[in-house]
């Protein structure tokens, strides 16, 4: 047994409560998305479940144990929290020895972690010289050190570049295939749909949802077409008559939410209206995730414009 | 877990910072690049005042070598507290006693070899310039004041540790402990002498006396700096056990 068992998880920090009754549990064998706005709680629920930091109330355990207990616990949970934690003045090396050589870790395992993550070149560099994506890359080298059964990642794939989301992406889908439980954090749900197959979605500390990846899809992209014509007036008539919800947007295009381009298309032809464009339109699956959150969010803009960054 | 394993591992943390293990080599350098300076030069016209006290004053050099010892126990703890790396090392030792233990392990180890060394360095070289004022290992006092020496020097640089573990900071504790060493302890000393004695520094440094005058021996003086050190430890170990990472 290697899954990650939070159960009715608290964390207080004086008078704010970072996390509240959470309770979900990370299996093996999938990739678990961990999602969240800034703030919602998962840094603080990956430290709560490796030990670092102290429950208020609640437990968080690792294949049946609190993480504190596990003899060499590198050897079977691996975790990345924050890339700027290593010391600027060792060597990438000399950083991945000492954690080795705590949990009697082969000292071959730091050349192949060094290789599998690009890093073998710089090796003998100082961690000081390195960039946000290459501290990155020596944080995941340093959670797969130990081979572990059990692998946590905040936000793995902040300051990679295209390539280096690709090869992590790559990486944690094949963590998966070997039965391995894997745990990643990310606050974009573009992102962590193309390698999740499971997600859990925390707000304001508390568990908003916990669901298998499709699901989250199947119930949040509905269909929705776009179409554009030269007789509005007459086009928005029918639709609303066959009980259509049509709304116009503001380059001139109309929206109708429910609908596939198929039924719109065969619509329009029959009852002779001109169609210039027909398209199907997925609802954005960040939309979705930020409506889910919307009332949870910690820190939001003044503007009402939400920000996306995927 | 494996102590060794650990101890080993603490070791390579040291040794791969370069301010940690710096400060360790400085503790031998410093203090016999000082020595170097001042025996052949002033080494005898000072020997020659009325109040020269020959053996304490072989070890001059060492009022630089617990800087140096000072900052070494400093940084050694405090590269733990540098963006979060506590955090790092827990995951890896996720027992905090042991933890704690094998870091001040090392330091204790690291710099009782550099201390003792720079201890009989510095007495061996600063004599060699001495001229007819040399005294030699076998003057009364001459070997315990050496290994003392460099017993003081691992108990400074544990005190500093100790420091910083419980205020998480090398800054911190260096802008407190080295004005202290350099002045507080001087001033104070000389303004209320009774329990200025009892001071870490002061205390430890009866061991390098030849007769220690006052109310502590060279050994209970060595006890009494010992005694900070193992408090300094304790409150660390409070902070480390108590703290979230």
């Amino acid at each position: 047994m290697t899954s990650i068992d939070i159960s009715n998880l608290t964390k207080e920090y004086g008078t704010t409560r970072a996390v509240d009754r959470l309770t979900f549990t990370v299996e093996p064998g999938r990739v678990t998305g961990f999602l969240g706005p800034n703030g919602a709680g998962k840094s603080t629920t990956m430290r709560l479940a490796l030990g670092l930091d102290r429950p208020t109330s609640g437990s968080a355990t690792i294949g049946g144990r609190p993480y504190a207990t596990i003899e060499e616990p590198l050897r079977h949970v691996g975790a990345l929290l924050d890339a700027q934690a290593a010391h600027g003045s060792r060597t990438a090396r000399n950083h991945l020895s000492a954690l080795a050589v705590s949990n009697r870790i082969p000292a071959r395992r730091v050349d192949e972690v060094l290789e599998e993550t690009g890093l073998a070149s710089v090796a003998g560099r100082r961690i000081k010289t390195f960039s946000l994506g290459m501290r990155q890359r020596l944080g995941i080298a340093a959670a797969l050190l130990g081979d572990p059964q059990v692998v946590l990642l905040d936000e793995p794939s902040n300051g990679l570049d295209p390539e280096g989301i690709i090869w992590i992406r790559e990486l944690l889908r094949r963590l998966a295939r070997d039965g391995r439980t894997v745990l990643v954090s990310s606050h974009l749900m573009n992102e962590t749909a193309s390698f999740a197959d499971h997600i859990v979605v925390l707000g304001r500390g508390r568990l908003l949802a916990d669901t298998p990846m499709q699901d989250f899809l199947d119930a949040h992209s509905h269909a929705r077409v776009r179409v554009r014509t030269t007789d509005p007036a007459r086009l928005r008539a029918v639709l609303v008559r066959k009980g259509y919800e049509v709304a116009q947007s503001d380059d001139g295009r109309w929206t109708v939410d429910g609908a596939q381009a198929a039924e719109i298309g065969a619509l329009a032809a029959t009852e002779g209206i001109p169609i210039m464009e027909l398209a199907d339109e997925q609802a954005s699956l960040e939309q979705a995730y930020l409506t889910l959150t919307a009332d949870d969010t910690e820190f939001t803009a003044a503007s009402p414009t939400t920000a996306q960054e995927a | 877990m494996s102590t060794t394993a650990v101890l080993h591992s603490e070791w390579i943390k040291i040794r791969s910072v370069r301010a940690s293990f710096g400060s360790l080599i400085a503790i031998f350098a410093v203090t016999l690049a000082v020595t170097l300076l001042v025996f052949p030069t002033v080494g005898q016209a000072e020997a020659d005042n009325a109040d020269a006290e020959p053996l304490f004053d072989a070890f001059y050099a060492l009022n630089f070598a617990q800087i140096a010892a000072i900052s070494f126990g400093a940084t050694a703890v405090s590269s733990e507290y540098l963006n979060g790396a506590l955090r790092i090392s827990l995951s890896a030792v996720p027992n905090r006693g042991l933890f704690y233990a094998a870091k001040t392990a090392i330091v204790a180890a690291a710099t009782l070899a550099a201390g003792l060394a720079t201890s009989f360095a510095t007495f061996l070289v600063g004599q060699a310039f001495m001229g007819e004022y040399t005294i030699g290992l076998s003057q009364p006092g001459a070997l315990r004041a050496c290994i003392g020496g460099g017993i003081y020097l691992a108990l400074m640089a544990l005190f500093a540790a100790g420091l910083t573990a419980l205020l998480r900071s090398a800054v911190a504790v260096l802008s407190i402990l080295i004005p202290f060493i350099l002045i507080v302890s001087f001033v104070v000393g000389d303004v209320a002498a009774g329990a200025a004695e009892y001071l870490p520094d002061r205390a430890g440094q009866q061991v390098l006396h030849q007769d220690p005058v006052g109310a502590l021996g060279p050994w209970t003086g060595l006890a009494v700096t010992a005694v900070w050190a193992a408090a300094a430890l304790l409150a660390g170990w409070w902070a480390v056990r108590r703290r979230d990472a």
